[in-house]
């Protein structure tokens, strides 16, 4: 099989995705007042109502609609006043009344869309484009055809087979705990033209709904959840080619990988002269292919109707203005502000807005450097003077902090030894040159492993950095006594050797050294 | 003995308070006279013996220890259900071999609030298949008996109920309409049956036949019972989304006559094809007094309502269809054994757990509702319901209520209407009511001059106004000294045993 850019030279790969999104965050399901609580004992959270039992009525959750207008309007969606509950009605055991309650043609949120910056590797995907080939970066435009609320189904655990699938099960037991748990489902334009677009795209919506607090978005359990619509065209071809449907991308990794199997799938088939068939098909991740689950030869019929329990929603403009006051800084906002008030790469703010958590730290760690100046006194220079620590306080967070917590699944932040004030004192001590960027990890791990403040660690390990210009002339002299072949191949123009006294001295030193210090005086020695 | 089940709300509900019987004599009395009278008659498919006489026990200790008050509106009052209302305690069949096992485990609100009031429940009541009928013939437990003539059906669908009240075994009975399933038998059977608006019973728990359509309301012998009944079971339920608070005191305007009232009169109705003559001369004499009353009878015109009927037929099967659809044979409900795959064991649970007129209306709902028809059916009948709420909202406007045809003609016998559409005309003019969302109450005048069965007139009210009908039937009632009872049954039948 050829691999991506080959393919893409060739072939433009047409790309929509529906993300569904359960709001785990609310207290209550969609249509009952069960308890939304993941990993309860199976069955204990139900009623008649979420059971389909004969005769109970769904009465909707408010929160619900509140968070999907959130979710309206923090992605540029028109919000419609009057809308509609429909019932879709199929047959399936996780179903308690075999029907989903959904949203009819006019959803809650209509016709959005979502820029992404595409810059690093990911630009590199996107052949076509002039501005990606010359400038690395690019900036395109994915429309949202619609979010719409729906509630979802029950679980059904198969039993006696491998790895619990369905294939080889004795029997299946369900779990209605999940039914009707209230989700959003969004869907895209066939917008994306590379894996990576898409993977952005997921990434970008995953900070929104963060930031928004209306779910935990875990791709892993399964509260974000993603599927994926493929199809190629020749370039230069108007027409779309018959699609495929993509599931099981349960990471941002199985949902780039399996795009760009399929991609490259739908390729040889086509350049062998065979034909796209349409049909779902579910990414492997071990295998590293994607298998055919079921043909789509006619298009379901689901018999929409509206539901004829539930009136017509009609939002008033009071209520839609109410939600959208609530609506509180969004990633691209804050990484712009970021940007603008510490000067920070966007590579950086990308990252530090992930995860509200690690912004939130960010921003607490600069308030708490701005309130108290190394001394104890007030920072000279005022917003200006705490400004060079931004980008030592970025990087501890986007590598050491997020390193951490991905790590220690499930941790947070909050609970950890690290304050903002010791990630400050810490990141001081590196900038001062009181230890070494080495160092510097290890204090970082024992501030978490013993709730201690960096200066006691340092003090108490005796790891203060050596930056006494005097102390480490010794070394360099010595190092360049012991080693005077080295020394005239640099002087002869091997510079690259610089590295490699710098590595004797600090080997000397026990890794104290200032390396600031030393590379200072060896290129003054060296001369 | 007394048979209790005989009076009326206020005598019983005054009785126990004075303390000239008690709740437990009621409840008894009426336990014995099912045992007998029902052999004749096949209104109850359950007796909830044990419920009623630990609910007379409740009443009588608070009648002893003076807590009056707490007693309710309707307390000691024999009452029992239509088979399709979720009750504590007892099977919820809907007549239905699918759920003839099927133990409620939550109580409808209309039951919780009827017996919050003191009523004394006594059993459940047979019904068309899921209210699938206008004959109780559907019934998976065999047909209810008309008790003026036990050789014609009692109408449908909720013919137990309305047999029932005609055959003294309950007071008040409550009942669903989707189409005219309380109005039909209550004209069949001579009672007093009212189908308030869309949205002033609450529905919780009564198991959906046409959510859209579905409203709960009560039998009884006098429009007064009907009117206490219904204060008691009404008001804004949040388990119900089209539940209103309408905050009406239905029993508030019976004594106050018509004079100055408009009433509304379709020619389109009188004139229609099928109208038997003895019907048809019933509503012209229900006019004419009230008129003697003091009303004053406006012509009104229902142009679309000729178009109800279609309209019914595609927004009621396409609801049936999915309402129906979770009956799947594996939580609960019928289950045919010996199945290896569940796609079998649907088909042959659904295929013999269902009646033929269900099949019917679920085949028709799939149908419907399918890729490519539903734009031909479905949506067009939401442009008629659209349309004829218009007319009537238009035709309220000239009138405080519209006086009609109940059902074209009077109890049929047995196995006499084969042809399912033949069937479906006995709805022609009360479906109309329900595809608008107003109230229709159906109001017994007397026998037929041809048949002598009784016949009943019909009263319409615009959305929400149900007691500009209520009035108007007290006071035409008035007019009337006809029994209410069939003969035979106003004893009781337990002395007889």
């Amino acid at each position: 099989m050829k691999r991506l850019p080959e393919v893409l030279r060739d072939w433009e790969a047409v790309i929509g995705l529906e993300v569904h999104t359960e709001l785990t965050t609310l207290n209550t399901k969609m249509f009952c007042g069960c308890a939304l609580e993941f990993g309860a004992a199976p069955n204990s959270h139900t009623c008649p109502v979420c059971l389909g039992l004969p005769g109970a009525l769904p009465v909707p959750n408010k929160a619900a609609i509140e968070s999907i207008v959130l979710a309206g309007l923090a992605t540029n969606c028109e919000i419609e006043k009057e809308s509609m509950f429909y019932r879709k009605n199929y047959t399936y055991p996780d179903i308690s009344s075999n029907f989903q309650i959904t949203q009819g043609p006019v959803a809650f949120c209509m016709r959005g869309w979502m820029d992404l910056d595409v810059d690093g590797a990911a630009a590199h995907e996107r052949v076509d484009l002039k501005e990606a080939r010359e400038q690395g970066s690019y900036t395109t435009r994915i429309g949202i055809t619609r979010i719409h609320m729906e509630e979802d189904a029950g679980k059904l655990n198969h039993v006696g087979s491998v790895d619990g699938r369905i294939a080889g099960a004795t029997h299946s037991l369900v779990d209605y705990n999940r039914c009707s748990t209230p989700l959003i489902e969004l869907v895209t334009e066939p917008d994306f033209r590379t894996p990576e677009e898409a993977r952005l795209f997921m990434q970008k919506l995953r900070q929104i709904y963060l930031a928004l607090g209306i779910s935990d978005c875990s791709m892993e359990e399964g509260s974000l959840r993603c599927d994926g619509n493929i199809s190629l065209r020749r370039r230069g071809e108007a027409r779309l080619g018959t699609k495929t449907e993509l599931k099981n991308m349960n990471s941002f990794k199985n949902l780039h990988d399996g795009l760009v199997y399929e991609i490259c799938r739908q390729a040889e088939v086509l350049e062998e002269g065979g034909i796209i068939y349409q049909e779902t098909r579910h990414w492997d991740p071990t295998a590293r292919h994607t298998i055919m689950m079921r043909q789509k030869e006619t298009a379901d019929d689901y018999r929409y109707f509206p539901e004829p329990n539930l009136t017509p929603f009609v939002l008033s403009d009071d209520f839609i203005e109410g939600i959208r006051a609530r609506l509180p800084e969004l990633p691209d906002d804050k990484a712009k502000r970021f940007q603008a008030d510490f000067g920070l790469s966007a590579y950086d703010v990308r990252h530090l807005v992930e995860q509200r958590s690690t912004a939130d730290f960010f921003e607490a760690c600069m308030e708490a450097a701005g309130g108290v100046g190394a001394g104890g006194g007030a920072v000279p220079g005022g917003a200006e003077g705490v400004k060079p620590l931004a980008k030592p306080l970025a990087n501890l967070i986007i590598n050491d902090v997020a390193g951490y917590l991905n790590a220690n699944d499930g941790t947070d932040l909050a609970d950890t030894a690290l304050t903002p004030a010791r990630a400050v004192e810490l990141v001081r001590l590196l900038a001062d040159g009181a230890v070494s960027s080495k160092q510097a990890k290890e204090v970082f791990a024992a501030i978490l492993a013993e709730d201690k403040d960096p200066q006691a660690i340092v003090a108490e390990r005796g790891m203060e950095q050596v930056s006494d210009t005097g102390a480490i002339e010794v070394v360099v002299e010595a190092v360049l006594a012991e080693n005077p072949d080295k020394v005239a191949q640099y002087q002869g123009g091997k510079t690259g050797l610089m590295g490699f006294f710098v590595g004797q001295c600090m080997k000397a030193m026990g890794g104290q050294g200032n390396p600031k210090v030393i590379n200072e005086l060896l290129a003054k020695k060296l001369g | 003995m007394t048979n209790f089940a005989a009076y009326g709300v206020r005598e019983i509900r005054d009785g126990i308070a004075a303390k000239d019987f008690s709740a437990r004599e009621v409840a008894a009395s009426c336990l014995a006279n099912i045992a007998a009278a029902d052999t004749e008659v096949h209104a109850f498919l359950e007796v909830s013996e044990a419920l009623a006489l630990g609910q007379a026990d409740k009443i009588d200790a608070a009648i002893s220890e003076g807590r009056l008050a707490e007693c309710g509106i309707l307390a000691g009052v024999p009452v029992a259900f239509k088979d399709n209302m979720n009750q504590l305690g007892t099977h919820t069949t809907c007549s239905s071999r699918m759920l003839a096992e099927y133990r409620s485990s939550y109580g409808a609100t209309c039951v919780e609030k009827a017996i919050g009031a003191g009523a004394i429940p006594l059993g459940k009541l047979n019904m068309d298949e899921f209210a699938f009928g206008s004959s109780t013939e559907t019934s998976y437990f065999g047909a209810t008996r008309n008790p003026w003539d036990t050789g014609r059906v009692p109408g449908g669908s909720s013919g137990g109920s309305a047999a029932a009240v005609a055959s003294a075994q309950a007071c008040v009975t409550l009942g669903s309409d989707t189409g005219g399933s309380i109005r039909q038998p209550a004209s069949f059977c001579g009672v007093v049956g009212v189908k308030p608006s869309y949205g002033v019973v609450s529905r919780y728990g009564v198991v959906g036949f046409a959510s859209s359509l579905d409203q709960v309301g009560p039998l009884a012998r006098t429009v007064e019972d009907a009117a206490f009944a219904l204060n008691a079971i009404s008001g804004l339920d949040l388990r119900d989304c089209m539940s209103k608070d309408t905050q009406t005191d239905f029993t508030a305007r019976l004594a106050e006559g018509v004079s100055g009232m408009r009433v509304g009169i379709v020619p389109a109705f009188m004139e229609a094809p099928g109208l038997d003559g003895e019907v048809k001369a019933k509503v012209e004499e229900a006019a004419e007094n009230l008129e003697k009353l003091g009303a004053t009878f406006v012509e009104v015109d229902l142009p679309h309502a000729q178009a109800a009927m279609s309209a019914y037929y595609v927004l009621g099967p396409c609801e049936a269809f999915s309402n129906l659809a979770r009956f799947d044979s594996v939580r609960y409900g019928y289950c045919d054994p010996g199945h290896a795959d569940l796609g079998s064991q649907y088909e042959a649970s659904r295929g013999k757990g269902f009646g033929m007129e269900t099949c019917r209306r679920i085949m028709l709902g799939s149908y419907l509702l399918s890729a490519g028809v539903y734009d031909t059916y479905y949506y067009p009948a939401a442009q008629v319901r659209t349309l004829i709420t218009h007319d009537y909202r238009q035709a309220f406007e000239k009138v405080a209520c519209i006086l009609a045809p109940v059902t074209p003609r009077t109890a049929f016998r047995f196995g006499e209407i084969s042809d399912p559409t033949l069937m479906y005309l006995s709805d022609m003019f009360t479906v109309s009511v329900n595809i608008a969302g107003n109230g229709g109450m159906s109001l017994p005048v007397g026998l037929g001059a041809d048949s002598g069965l009784p016949v009943g007139v019909q009263l319409i009210s615009p959305q929400f106004k149900d007691e500009n009908m209520i009035q108007a039937a007290a006071a035409l009632e008035s007019c009337y000294d006809h029994v209410r009872i069939a003969p035979g049954f106003a004893e009781g039948k337990a002395g007889a045993r």
